[in-house]
């Protein structure tokens, strides 16, 4: 492997290696804004200049191949001078709209200024005026004099989703991104290119205007969206989650996630979510605490004979909570009724070539693996026959998350509802589980963004990921409610407060809708 | 405006034929827009769909060239297509001033086709004779050059515009 300086510091790079993988791989900064490590190498906005000893002239550090020996700088004063210049000329047609951009506080252009700008413009010549609000499609709007050409949105169409809905059209100072008539950009990797977009240039339609990125907290976490269970960054305030965007993981999703992922932030918030535990039947059912509704939904299980229990999973829960439900039913109340509630079979094999994966449930492969090492799963005719003849009179359900993806659900609750008792455990409160006839007990859980653990993808690959806020503090894990159902304590103090859920902002209110 | 596009078979066949010769098939867009343009005057959008089709290539990419080239026509224009150069050495030389002569003359905007359907005037990219700027082209194939305002409207009177 060659070895190198960047800046006097030596390191040693992986053969084939760019000058600019080098600059990043020791940790330096430079001036760029069209490379992206994803895509293809454009070399059209000639800023990550660097000087390499012994060569006449400045190269650009995303096309220059690393040599042996090689010496590249990005200090000397030839390559601030020049850098600063090339700044210059993107800020040209550049509106400068920074206090009203959705883009301002994670923006290249802005970025890039701090450090290496001239903060002295001396062109003479008006600006080019364009379009500020272009609908390029059902989720990407584009400011098109915010647009510095860097051209990675349209290899992203070209390269990754290969959709081709972009493209630079014009010439000179009057080029501009662009879709066809009639092509809108409608693909479900589309807001890829608001991630990408180095300026405010391409800005998502569902999140433009609602915060400011820099009042967001970041978490980790994993997609629950389906069984391909992209790396993502879980962006949330004091008033809730507002956006996921993906994490870098070479393994699983590289630098994308999908549309459709991206919309897992929508059901985690207050205003879907089962608050209280529900206990009753239809019409009569109460709101109480969710201790005292889990202890007696525990206390009905204990006291039904364990051959009279079914137990019915999603492929929605965690690793760790599957672990101590499993060891529960199976090893403390003896329970051998389990059965896998796979929401969409018909579906679960498909595959876009991507990422999206028609197994709409984190971790199917989890529980696979769950009814693998503690007990053979029962068919679901036996679940029906059970239920119609009887035999199940007490049904716990491990109910879905993200309820949107189980198409079945109305018809599922009706079914479990005709035994005598049904014990069904959400994060989303739902409606047709309060008209249910029988005894119905309705317990708060969590959702991916507040608590820990690990998914199970489709490759086998096991993913922790961490807690990032608290939306419901009154709801439980699963593992939280198997303890409590057993009738021992759990740690109620540790719990974290929740969130207040979205401020009215009268300004936009009085303004109509932006 | 133009639904009713479609090409000559001769046309398709040469599109298909400049397809064989290039490596990509983006090499073949350029020789097929020139292709439509003169069969149709100008490049309607219905064309760039049936290119798409034809070449095997994205609208988008189609529509990258097309608009990037000031020789395509993206809208339809006069019996007299006037291009008038405005780059360095024809500016320096008073294409500009030549533009606005021409345009009062015909009471035209740049751009615009003279109420009649006779006339239409462009400024274009550079058409390689700086040495005889200031210079602008008339249709497909004239060339009139070393013009003053006066010069150039007398000619284009000759050529009966």
């Amino acid at each position: 492997m060659p070895k190198i300086k960047v800046n006097g510091q030596e390191i040693e790079v992986p053969e084939k290696s760019t000058v600019i993988q080098a600059f990043k791989q020791a940790g330096v900064d430079i001036c760029h804004y069209c490379w992206h490590p994803g895509l293809s190498i454009a070399g059209v906005c000639r800023l990550c200049m660097v000087q390499v000893e012994g060569m006449p002239k400045l190269q650009i550090a995303c096309n220059t191949e690393v040599k042996e020996g090689m010496s590249v700088n990005n200090t000397s004063d030839v390559v601030k001078e020049t850098v600063k210049w090339g700044l210059d000329f993107h800020l040209i047609n550049h509106p400068l709209d920074c206090p009203i951009c959705d883009q301002a506080g994670e923006c290249g252009l802005q970025d890039q200024y701090m450090q290496f700008g001239s903060y002295d413009p001396e062109m003479a010549e008006p600006k080019v005026k364009k379009s500020k609000a272009v609908d390029l499609g059902p989720t990407v709007m584009l400011d098109k004099e915010r647009c510095i050409l860097c051209s990675r949105c349209v290899r992203f169409t070209d390269e990754v989703s290969k959709t081709n809905e972009l493209g630079i059209f014009n010439r000179g100072d009057r080029s501009e991104i662009g879709t066809v008539q009639g092509k809108p950009l409608d693909n479900n990797y589309s807001l890829n290119t608001v991630d990408i977009c180095p300026v405010g240039a391409l800005t998502s339609k569902d999140f433009r205007f609602r915060q400011r990125v820099w009042y967001l907290k970041e978490a980790d976490s994993i997609c629950p969206g389906c069984s391909t269970g992209c790396s993502v960054k879980v962006h949330y305030n004091e008033e809730g989650v507002w956006r996921v965007k993906p994490r870098v993981n070479p393994e699983v999703n590289g630098h994308w996630m999908c549309d459709v992922g991206r919309n897992t932030y929508k059901y985690v918030n207050l205003k879907s979510r089962l608050l209280s535990g529900k206990v009753g039947k239809r019409d009569l059912w109460q709101e109480v605490s969710v201790e005292d509704a889990v202890r007696s939904a525990g206390l009905k299980l204990r006291e039904t004979s364990p051959d009279a229990i079914a137990v019915v999973y999603t492929g929605q829960y965690t690793n760790e909570e599957y672990a101590s439900a499993f060891k529960f039913f199976k090893e403390e109340l003896k329970v051998k009724n389990v059965f896998h509630w796979l929401n969409n079979p018909e579906k679960v094999n498909e595959f876009d070539g991507l990422l999206f994966r028609g197994d709409r449930n984190p971790n199917t492969k989890g529980l696979e693996n769950a009814f693998a090492s503690f007990g053979a799963k029962g068919s679901w005719d036996n679940l029906q026959a059970g239920i119609n003849g009887r035999k199940f009179k007490t049904v716990i359900v491990f109910g879905p998350e993200d309820q949107s993806v189980f198409p079945d659900l109305d018809e599922k609750i009706k079914m479990f509802s005709q035994a005598e008792n049904l014990i069904w455990l959400t994060a989303c409160a739902n409606k047709s589980l309060d008209s249910v006839g029988g005894e119905t007990w309705q317990i708060p859980v969590k959702t991916y963004i507040e608590k820990a653990g690990s998914f199970t993808n489709f490759q086998g690959k096991v993913q922790d990921f961490k807690a990032g806020t608290t939306i419901v503090p009154q709801a439980l894990s699963v593992s939280e409610a198997v303890e409590l159902m057993a009738g021992r304590e759990i740690n109620w103090n540790l719990r974290p407060r929740g969130v207040g859920g979205p401020k009215t902002n009268y300004a936009v209110s009085d303004r109509g809708e932006l | 405006m133009a639904s009713t596009f479609s090409m000559s078979a001769e046309g398709l066949a040469f599109i298909k034929k400049e397809l064989t010769r290039y490596e990509t098939p983006y090499s073949a867009i350029i020789p097929s827009l020139f292709r439509v343009q003169a069969e149709h005057g100008w490049v309607p959008p219905e064309a760039v769909v049936l290119l798409g089709k034809t070449l095997n290539l994205p609208e988008a990419h189609i529509n990258e060239v097309l608009y990037f080239y000031t020789m395509f026509n993206t809208k339809p224009v006069g019996k007299f297509h006037i291009q008038v150069c405005t780059n360095i050495s024809c500016a320096m030389n008073g294409g500009r001033e030549l533009t606005q002569a021409l345009c009062k003359h015909y009471g035209v905007e740049v751009g615009q086709t003279s109420a009649d359907g006779k006339v239409t005037i462009n400024k274009v990219e550079c058409l390689g004779s700086c040495d005889t700027a200031p210079m602008m082209q008339v249709n497909a194939d004239s060339y009139l050059e070393n013009l003053t305002p006066e010069s150039a409207i007398k000619k284009l009177k000759e050529m009966g515009a």
